[in-house]
């Protein structure tokens, strides 16, 4: 799937970055083929957040190059990358939640689907979101505001998703469900970005891995390999 | 729950029901009631209605698409409808095309220029600022119109189509202006309701509020979405004011005290439900018109008819559930870097202020300005006002600065020392009843402290401004609160110690005093289990009640003891005044001015009073250079600095919260011989920034010797002899 000719959907080259002084990233090498769906695991404070902060325009590097399709995207605001396709899913329920479910669907439209597409997609997904349309979305319960979350990864046709813990703090039954999800996704030929703490889960849908540690990729590999150097990575045994 | 309604708004509604009742039966003027003055009745109250849900309609469409409450939204309106005037009559511009310009072109241009100047700035400052900043804008634009559009002239602005014209309503004529008003009103009000529901826009733009960042994320541009929704808020307040206008005529404080009104109706609407804000003004406009027409409150009471709002203010805060506010906003605390003032350390600043005023007063400092000269009557006059003013500046310290409780009535405190000291002392004036008046405020501020306790932030600041506005309608205007007397004066000099301070000097030297003790009694109170507890419940309420902080008394000993220093201060302010004129003295806009110095100043910090004699001392200053002649420019500059000084002091909050106070202390303490640790500071901030990166933690290669120094100095460890090498091998 990924030859040496194609360009990567999403390249990383070198990329060091941080919050005001203090560096969390040092050199992040990664590319995302297209396709591909890529998971980048870690302990918590190895910065596989603020390396999706990176790559979605949120937090501007210090120094190396983001790529998109081969185009170098440095400065580039989050909303216009939004509207170009980059549709990254925050950790922690990426929903309004003084908005309805409703509205903030009608807020997935930016990316040019319509409206009444956006409901009707997301709706056919989460039949549950249909029934509680007016409802505050911060009044949902934690899978379905992750799902609401989702719909916009559903619904907008985004040439890149990238999720962030998309499993946290959720019941393991709704996990598998999202995941499945993930995986009808990426049978359409999305191109995925996952980044994890806890690693069952997603190892079962990617098909590039990479262990992440002190704001460094530290390797890159097939998922089975990966899954194998977790846990001395973890413990810190690398 | 009855109707699915909460126990706390079904029993408010109940007591405000029984309690008009009860005051209708009692007040009953007696009129006939006619299906023609009931219908006069309705459609006035109707269109004052309108003209304040315009207003209530701008208040909550900014607060829901900025996060922001804005207090200026009525100075908006006033700017606008002075230009308005300038243009359409001053300049004979067409009304269509004037209304053009200055709500389509003037008022977007003044909403984006704010969001891009201060309030996206304001985006994660406490609340404290964003009020503040939000009152600065208020007072600069006021005072701006003083400035362009001088007093001296009278203004009308003309009603649209002119008020003889209009349809006939059986008995009397509503006039084309005032239906236009009704309409425009209820069509703003479901326009943008439409806006902000059903379009993509105005889902945005309360979307950025929530949570800016995912807003980018899905696409939207937080920037541009915000400053749409300042233009927009802006274009509403512009045509409030320039439709309000020609009922109220062109004065800047009438116009823009209307907006006090549109808060208690954007209260009725929880500040979010602009339905139930403008159902809210509506009614307002009903019971006031209504009371006003057949409700006789007799000759002491009258002009309690226009305490509806605050009462309804009041009463709607109170039922009104607390959790929602809270939703969706990050309260961002301010990191407290200010330090224990030392007991003897706030002797000697307290033995500083005293002898500068020696000083001062006595002509000894010679500014080269002027000659040096002992204070006149004149100076001392303007100083003794500024003191008062200061001492009552010293209770917002320990209520706002500490335990975070937001008070816009400080003047109400005031007012009532006042009043508690009349009583005591009558016509004797001596001065060991103040002590007593103290203590008996104490208890009034109990007394406020009880509703204030469950309310937080927003909603305690509009309890404070309900407070303020009812007590200046209802209470001081009574006779037998502050009797006006036709000679002599209701407050003579004080007399204390068997000295009679009927000499201005003297008085000054009590003032000076008194400034001084308070100072030095908030020092003290800082540094009690007081002080703790307060800062305590404002950091965490949770935390502080899991502690064993008794949060509701707590609460209440702060309230009492702000009051009872205001109570203090307001004896001496009135004794200065002579004579309080009930209606003026209390107006709430002094109150926001002295409540923005104060905060300007820094208000944790006990000397932030002294900020409050910045307009006395800079238009004493100005007098002086007058005299002297041949320095008007320098005269020019400094009436301007009395004018807008406070607004643009306030501002200057956006870029340092901690207030002027703690800036300059930061530059000046490390003088100061004992204060080794103001020196240890600055040169640790200077080595931060001279310091290489640690790194690594040395994982990936050993230490170099700068980063082991580094690495010490981080630790608190470092010896004063700087080790050259050793630690490891240095890098090759």
């Amino acid at each position: 799937m990924s030859g040496e000719t194609a360009t990567p959907l999403l390249e990383l080259v070198g990329i060091r970055a941080g919050y005001g002084t203090i560096d969390v990233l040092h050199g992040v090498d990664l590319r995302v083929m297209p396709g591909q769906v890529y998971a980048l695991l870690g302990p918590n404070g190895a910065g596989k957040t603020t390396t999706l902060g990176v790559a979605s325009g949120q937090i501007q590097p210090h120094a190396g190059s983001v790529l998109l399709d081969g185009h170098e995207v440095n400065g580039v605001s989050p909303d216009s990358l939004a509207r170009a396709g980059v549709c990254l899913i925050p950790e922690g329920r990426g929903i309004f939640p003084n908005l309805t479910v409703a509205e903030n669907l009608r807020m997935s439209t930016y990316a040019g689907v319509s409206y009444k597409q956006v409901q009707e997609r997301a709706f056919a997904q989460f039949p549950i979101l249909g029934e509680r349309r007016n409802q505050m979305a911060g009044t949902l319960s934690g899978g379905e505001q992750q799902m609401l979350a989702m719909s916009r990864a559903m619904s907008t046709d985004p040439a890149l998703l990238m999720l962030d813990e998309l499993s946290m703090g959720l019941a393991p039954i709704i996990v598998e469900e999202l995941y499945e999800q993930v995986a009808t996704l990426a049978e359409a030929g999305l191109s995925i970005l996952i980044v994890e703490q806890f690693a069952q889960a997603v190892l079962g849908v990617a098909n590039e891995a990479a262990i992440m540690l002190h704001g460094k990729v530290l390797r890159t590999g097939p998922p089975e390999e990966i899954a194998e150097e977790l846990t001395a990575a973890y413990l810190g045994m690398s | 729950m009855i109707l699915g309604l909460r126990p706390s708004v079904v029993i408010t509604t109940a007591v405000a029901v029984v309690g008009a009742v009860i005051l209708t039966i009692f007040t009953w003027a007696g009129s006939p009631v006619t299906s023609g003055t009931f219908l006069v009745a309705t459609y006035t109250g109707l269109f004052l209605g309108a003209l304040w849900a315009m207003y209530a309609t701008g208040l909550v469409v900014v607060y829901t698409t900025t996060g922001v409450f804005n207090f200026a939204q009525g100075a908006i309106g006033v700017f606008s409808a002075f230009l308005y005037w300038e243009l359409h009559v001053n300049r004979d511009w067409h009304s269509i095309a004037a209304l053009l310009v200055v709500v389509g072109l003037f008022a977007p241009a003044l909403g984006v220029l704010l969001d891009i100047m201060l309030m996206r700035r304001l985006r994660t400052a406490t609340l404290v600022v964003q009020l503040m900043v939000t009152v600065a804008v208020m007072v600069l634009l006021l005072a701006l119109v003083g400035v362009v559009w001088e007093a001296d002239t009278a203004r009308r602005v003309p009603f649209l189509f002119g008020i003889e014209n209009g349809v006939d309503l059986g008995p009397s004529r509503l006039p084309w202006h005032r239906l236009i008003v009704i309409i425009v009103a209820i069509a703003i009000a479901v326009s943008m309701r439409y806006l902000l529901r059903r379009t993509r826009i105005g889902t945005a733009m309360r979307a950025v509020v929530d949570n800016r960042e995912l807003a980018a994320l899905n696409g939207a541009r937080p920037n541009v979405v915000s400053s749409t929704s300042w233009a927009l808020g802006s274009m509403l307040g512009a045509l409030g004011g320039i439709l309000i206008a020609p009922e109220l005529g062109l004065d800047p404080a009438t116009l823009n005290s209307v907006v006090i009104i549109a808060f208690a109706a954007a209260a009725f609407g929880a500040l979010r439900n602009l339905p139930l804000a403008v159902v809210g003004a509506m009614l307002l406009g009903l019971l006031r018109q209504h009371s006003e027409t057949w409700l006789d409150f007799g000759p002491n009471f009258q002009i309690a008819h226009r305490s509806v709002a605050p009462l309804l203010l009041f009463a709607v805060v109170v039922a009104l559930p607390q959790a929602r506010l809270q939703v969706g906003r990050v309260a961002h605390h301010l990191r407290r870097h200010e330090r224990y003032t030392n007991w003897w350390e706030g002797l000697i600043g307290c033995g500083v202020i005293i002898l500068l005023a020696v000083m001062l007063s006595g002509g000894w400092l010679n500014f080269k300005i002027w000659d040096p000269a002992p204070w006149g009557l004149l100076e001392l006059n303007s100083a003794n006002a500024a003191l008062a003013m200061a001492l009552i500046g010293c209770s917002l310290v320990p209520l706002i600065g500490w335990a975070g409780q937001l008070n816009f009535a400080p003047l109400a405190f005031a007012g009532f020392g006042a009043f508690v000291y009349l009583k005591l002392a009558g016509d004797t004036a001596s001065g060991y009843w103040i002590p007593l008046v103290g203590l008996l405020c104490a208890p009034f501020g109990a007394l406020v402290a009880l509703p204030a306790a469950r309310l937080r932030g927003l909603y305690l600041a509009l309890m404070t401004v309900a407070l303020a506005q009812a007590m200046s309608l209802i209470f001081f205007p009574h006779p037998s609160v502050i009797p006006r007397t036709k000679v002599g004066l209701q407050f003579p000099d004080i007399e204390l110690f068997g000295i009679t301070f009927d000499d201005r000097r003297g008085f000054f030297m009590l003032l000076v005093c008194t400034f001084a003790i308070f100072v030095y009694a908030l020092v003290l109170l800082r540094r009690s289990r007081f002080g703790r507890r307060w800062i305590a419940i404002n950091d965490s309420q949770a935390a502080s009640a899991t502690l064993g902080v008794p949060v509701v008394w707590t609460k209440v000993v702060v309230y009492a003891v702000s009051a009872a220093i205001a109570g203090i201060a307001g004896v001496f302010w009135a004794t200065v005044a002579g004579n309080l004129d009930s209606a003026q003295s209390f107006d709430l806009l002094i109150g926001f001015e002295a409540v923005l110095l104060v905060a300007a100043a820094g208000v944790s910090i006990p000397l932030a009073g002294i900020f409050l004699i910045f307009k006395p001392l800079f238009t004493g200053l100005a007098a002086r250079l007058e005299e002297a002649g041949n320095v008007d420019y320098l005269v020019t500059f400094l009436d301007q600095l009395v004018i807008f000084g406070p607004g643009l002091m306030a501002i200057g909050m956006v870029f340092n919260p901690r207030g002027a106070i703690f800036e300059m202390g930061r530059g000046f303490s490390p003088i100061l011989p004992w204060r080794k640790d103001a020196r240890a500071e600055i040169a640790a901030e200077n080595a931060q920034k001279r310091e290489p990166e640690i790194g690594e933690l040395g994982l990936e290669r050993p230490f170099t010797p700068e980063e082991v120094i580094a690495i010490d100095r981080r630790l608190g460890i470092l010896d004063e002899v700087v080790p050259k090498e050793g630690y490891g091998n240095s890098r090759s």
